[in-house]
């Protein structure tokens, strides 16, 4: 994007010390959503809306190439990288890996759904274990819906991704 | 004895299967894959046969939870049908092996001939309406296919889309048809049934035991149904057997390779159209003969035109195939006039002369096959003489023509005797102006017989000079040939076993129950009545015309010229109509202006609603809605500054300050949702503002500096259509709000989301999550959810493919 030069400093140096603390929200949005106002849709977006901070101000090569090529423990990568589809070439490139996000994650809230299968249980049952009175933590509580969330948060990511990249490239 | 329900459906799936396997067997077997679809076809016709005479049903539950199953019926027609389908598929399989020697597109042939089969097989067997309506539309679908295997050129495009459009189209009909039927069962039947024959709860019934008929025609009488079904059904079985004035496909439809024309077009297809009405005629005509006025004068009428109009239409061809197609159309008149009748006899016309039909047309269709391929050409003028060059065919086409002329003994000739004799009766019956009906059968006979002796004339007379050498047809063409012949040959020579044995059956299907002591039997007349007579007189009559068979070949070319009478015009003037139609329509609505669609959407959404409301009432008092809603002073300050911002937005000066003010709008909102206690929304409704505000950022330098000067008219009709959505918006929130809904799902989750008081440490029963709202999202409707996401992925994925594909220069 031609902006990657109109940007300021100042919001270069936002941007640089709160996509970080985002990622980190909408993370923590993922993982206490069983509990508390969050979830997977809701981190998915977050997570994206960093992302989009990144885009606007450095552009879309910084993003895909610095920022997703390093190990920067940002999330969308380690998953991105696993997941490739070389061979068709409309699928390859930073699209292709976005566009991988999006089947993990329909592929992860699938396969946790089939898991109750196995057990009997109808497609999509979700179960809890539970453990009370841990030294220490207290209370553990360990939701296989954590995984279908962790689906729908990959999907959101992904889409959104797939979208901001293609759409931007126009 | 009931027939074997595994047997039966593997006749159904083995065609399917087959059809499946060929892109590999062609891989391995090449040309020879022709051998492989015979065998198919004669595994299917070996398990059929071994079914035969076991009639009875047999129901396969499909889906129990819809109480949809599929219900397959093996009486005498369907078994005939069944028969033809995979019999003659055998030996247009094996002669295919032949004529598609170096052809193009093998693999696909095959397919598509196999999934016919299959389709037509299904046709014959399934006697739920529904099911029938798609294996009978399959079979369109495979015609289509068939008819345009050569892609590249136009004519048999052309032909291969008028046969589609009007098979289809009147598949449509007939489906309406179906629907009635089955709306009107409800009223007779405990529930409502698509089934047509064969079990308790079917329209006719089960034949000799239960008949629902006489109150189904009362039912549908009394509602004034009766005549618009007897009419969709007409209109779907005269599409497919070419009758006047839809028979202009099958002439085109020769573009064919030869052997999908006396395969389909002569042999089965086409044959779907008479099988449909001999299936219907119980239903419709009554025990008591002459009873059923409008089933006869309907089919009598259509029949009988058709028979004769296609048999002059065929004098007049100037192809072998077209003459045979022609031919195949009158034939099947003959067929539709014979159900049309009212009486035994009726019946028995066009059970018998769907077999002697299919026998001696399938044959000749061969033989045309043959001729084109030996001799270069098909046209009737360039040919002659060819006994010399083939005198096994001559021999062949001998016994088939004379057949088709209805010259005794041939097999021919009982079929039309019955015509006649029904004619005859019914004219006798009526009086008056019926007595047309013998005379227009023995006109429409005269012409087939001309035509008939017209094509075995090929094989006479003098060989033209120009003709050049012409080679004996390879075996694989000359034996399927040879083998029909003999079958049209033991059919003549043993008319009367056979139809006391093999027809009565058949003949029984389309009776609704059968005279005491009744059997149906044939025989050479040895008494001079009025049937004979008129044997003679067509007889005598083709041989005095034959003579000027080229002046009258000319004189009806000519009536053929008068555009006025050329259903062909009015079907390609149509077409041209409706081409132009769809040229305009998207001019004024696909305008690729986004004000156009949102316009459209949204004032169609209000009028529909509001229109709903008024019509259907809201069920609650809008007055006591308004008043019932009472708003703490926070949230009406908040929905104060939202309205501001809104405003905000329509005087904004610049894009900058008009999506800011915007974000005001979606941030109250937000605010409004936190005092509302719902922070699940507030929390998204803040991140989607924040990623939408984020988003705008990205696009706005694009985005024009102003928008251009408002003219007063458009303004207000944007301002019209903007307060109708607001008005509707408004009043279903408040009616859908003051509709208080028993909370009894509320009190379920509020019990079931958090981990419950006593448990273990593994909880299933439970969402085990003190966050409902999330809680509900992925474990209570997580199917929901489930679906949501997918839709996300699914709108990633078409604008990837739309961006993606737009500059791959693919324009339809």
């Amino acid at each position: 994007m031609s902006s990657n030069n109109q940007t300021t400093v100042i919001v270069r140096t936002v941007v640089r010390s709160v996509v970080p603390i985002i990622v980190l929200v909408a993370i923590g949005l993922l993982l206490q959503g069983h509990n508390f106002p969050g979830g997977g849709f809701i981190g998915g977006v977050l997570t994206v809306t960093a992302f989009a901070l990144v885009y606007i101000t450095y552009g879309a090569e910084y993003l895909s190439q610095n920022l997703l090529g390093i190990s920067d423990g940002s999330v969308a990568r380690r998953e991105t990288q696993d997941v490739l589809d070389p061979d068709e070439a409309f699928f390859s490139g930073t699209v292709g890996r976005y566009s991988a996000v999006f089947g993990l994650g329909l592929a992860l809230a699938a396969g946790g759904g089939l898991g109750a299968i196995a057990f009997g249980e109808p497609f999509l049952s979700q179960a809890v274990l539970y453990f009370d009175h841990i030294p220490v933590f207290g209370v553990i509580e360990l939701a296989s819906a954590l995984i279908f969330d962790l689906g729908v948060y990959f999907v959101v990511v992904g889409s959104l991704l797939t979208i901001l990249a293609v759409v931007g490239n126009e | 004895m009931q027939p074997d329900s595994a047997v039966l459906l593997a006749v159904l799936a083995i065609p399917f299967v087959g059809a499946a396997l060929v892109p590999l067997v062609h891989r391995v077997l090449g040309e020879r894959t022709a051998y492989y679809a015979a065998t198919i076809a004669a595994l299917c016709s070996g398990l059929l046969i071994s079914q035969y005479e076991r009639w009875g049903t047999v129901t396969v539950e499909w889906i129990p939870a819809l109480d949809v199953s599929l219900v397959l019926y093996l009486d005498g027609l369907a078994f005939l049908i069944g028969l033809l389908a995979s019999g003659i598929g055998v030996l247009v399989f094996i002669y295919s092996g032949g004529y598609m020697h170096g052809e193009p597109g093998q693999a696909k042939y095959y397919t598509t001939l196999l999934v016919f089969m299959g389709s037509m097989l299904g046709v014959a067997l399934v006697v739920d309406l529904l099911s029938l309506f798609v294996f009978w539309e399959l079979t369109s679908v495979a015609s289509f296919l068939l008819i345009g295997h050569y892609q590249r050129a136009d004519r048999s495009l052309y032909a291969s889309r008028k046969a589609m459009f009007i098979t289809v189209s009147g598949g449509l009909f007939m489906l309406i048809g179906f629907l009635l039927l089955g709306h009107i069962s409800s009223f007779v039947l405990d529930g409502s049934t698509f089934t047509l024959i064969g079990t308790e709860q079917s329209l006719i019934g089960i034949p000799g035991e239960v008949t629902h008929a006489e109150a189904i025609r009362h039912e549908l009488v009394e509602r004034g149904l009766f005549v618009p079904v007897i009419g969709l059904i007409a209109i779907g079985a005269a599409t497919k057997s070419a009758q006047i004035p839809f028979h202009i496909w099958l002439p085109d439809a020769m573009e064919a390779p030869t052997p999908v024309s006396a395969f389909l077009h002569s042999a089965t297809m086409v044959k779907a159209g008479v099988y449909l009405i001999g299936r219907f005629r119980p239903l419709f005509v009554p025990e008591h003969v002459f009873a059923a006025e409008v089933w006869t004068w309907l089919f009598v009428g259509l029949g009988l035109a058709t028979m004769t109009i296609a048999a002059m239409l065929a004098v007049s061809a100037t192809d072998i195939k077209e003459l045979l197609a022609y031919s195949t159309a009158s034939h099947l008149g003959l067929i539709v006039a014979g159900f049309g009748f009212a009486e035994t006899v009726g019946a028995e016309t066009g059970a018998f002369h769907i077999l002697n039909h299919a026998a001696f047309k399938a044959t000749l269709f061969l033989v045309a096959g043959i001729i084109a391929h030996e001799a270069g050409t098909r046209s009737i003028d360039a040919l002659g003489g060819l006994r010399h060059d083939m005198p096994i065919v001559a021999a062949i086409t001998a016994v088939a023509s004379l057949s088709m002329a209805g010259i005794p003994p041939f097999n021919g000739f009982y079929s039309k005797e019955l015509l006649f004799d029904a004619a005859w009766e019914t004219a006798h019956h009526f009086g008056g102006l019926t007595w047309l009906l013998p005379v227009v059968a023995v006109f429409g006979s005269i012409f087939t017989f001309l035509y008939s002796i017209r094509f075995l004339w090929l094989f006479f007379g003098d060989r033209p000079t120009e003709l050049g050498e012409i080679h004996r047809p390879p075996l694989a063409m000359l034996l399927p040939a040879g083998v029909l012949a003999i079958i049209v040959l033991v059919l003549s020579l043993g008319a009367a076993p056979i139809a006391h044995d093999f027809v009565n059956p058949i003949v029984k299907s389309s009776l609704i129950a059968t005279p005491e002591g009744y059997h149906f039997s044939v025989h050479l007349p040895h008494a001079l009545k009025p049937p004979v007579l008129m044997s003679v007189v067509t007889i005598a009559g083709g041989i005095a015309m034959y003579p000027f068979y080229d002046r009258l070949h000319h004189g009806i070319r000519r009536l053929r010229s008068i555009a006025l009478l050329s259903p062909n015009q009015y079907y390609d003037r149509g077409i041209t109509g409706i081409a132009h139609v769809s040229d305009v329509v998207p001019r004024y609505v696909q305008t690729d202006l986004m004000r156009t669609y949102a316009a459209v959407v949204m004032s169609a959404v209000s009028v529909f609603a509001l229109g709903g409301y008024l019509l259907g009432g809201t069920g609650t008092d809008l007055t006591e809605a308004v008043s019932g809603v009472n708003l703490a002073l926070p949230i009406t300050i908040i929905l104060a500054v939202a309205v501001v911002g809104a405003l905000a937005v329509d005087r904004a000066p610049s894009h900058i300050a008009g999506v800011l003010t915007l974000s005001i709008l979606g941030f109250t909102v937000a605010v409004f949702y936190v005092l509302a206690s719902a922070p699940d929304l507030a929390l998204t409704q803040l991140v989607i503002e924040t990623l939408v505000l984020v988003l705008f950022l990205l696009v706005l330098d694009r985005l024009p500096a102003f928008y251009g000067e408002l003219r007063r008219g458009r303004a207000i009709l944007d301002g019209l259509i903007a307060s109708g959505v607001g008005l509707t918006v408004t009043i279903t929130v408040l009616v859908t709000t003051a509709a208080d809904p028993s909370d009894g799902i509320a009190h379920f989750f509020v019990e079931k989301a958090p981990v419950p008081a006593e448990h273990g440490t593994l909880i299933t029963d439970a969402g085990g999550g003190n966050n409902i709202v999330n809680v509900i999202l992925v474990d209570f409707r997580a199917l929901d959810t489930m679906g949501e996401i997918s839709v996300v992925a699914m709108a990633a994925l078409a604008i990837l493919t739309l961006i993606g594909m737009r500059n791959r220069g693919e324009r339809a």
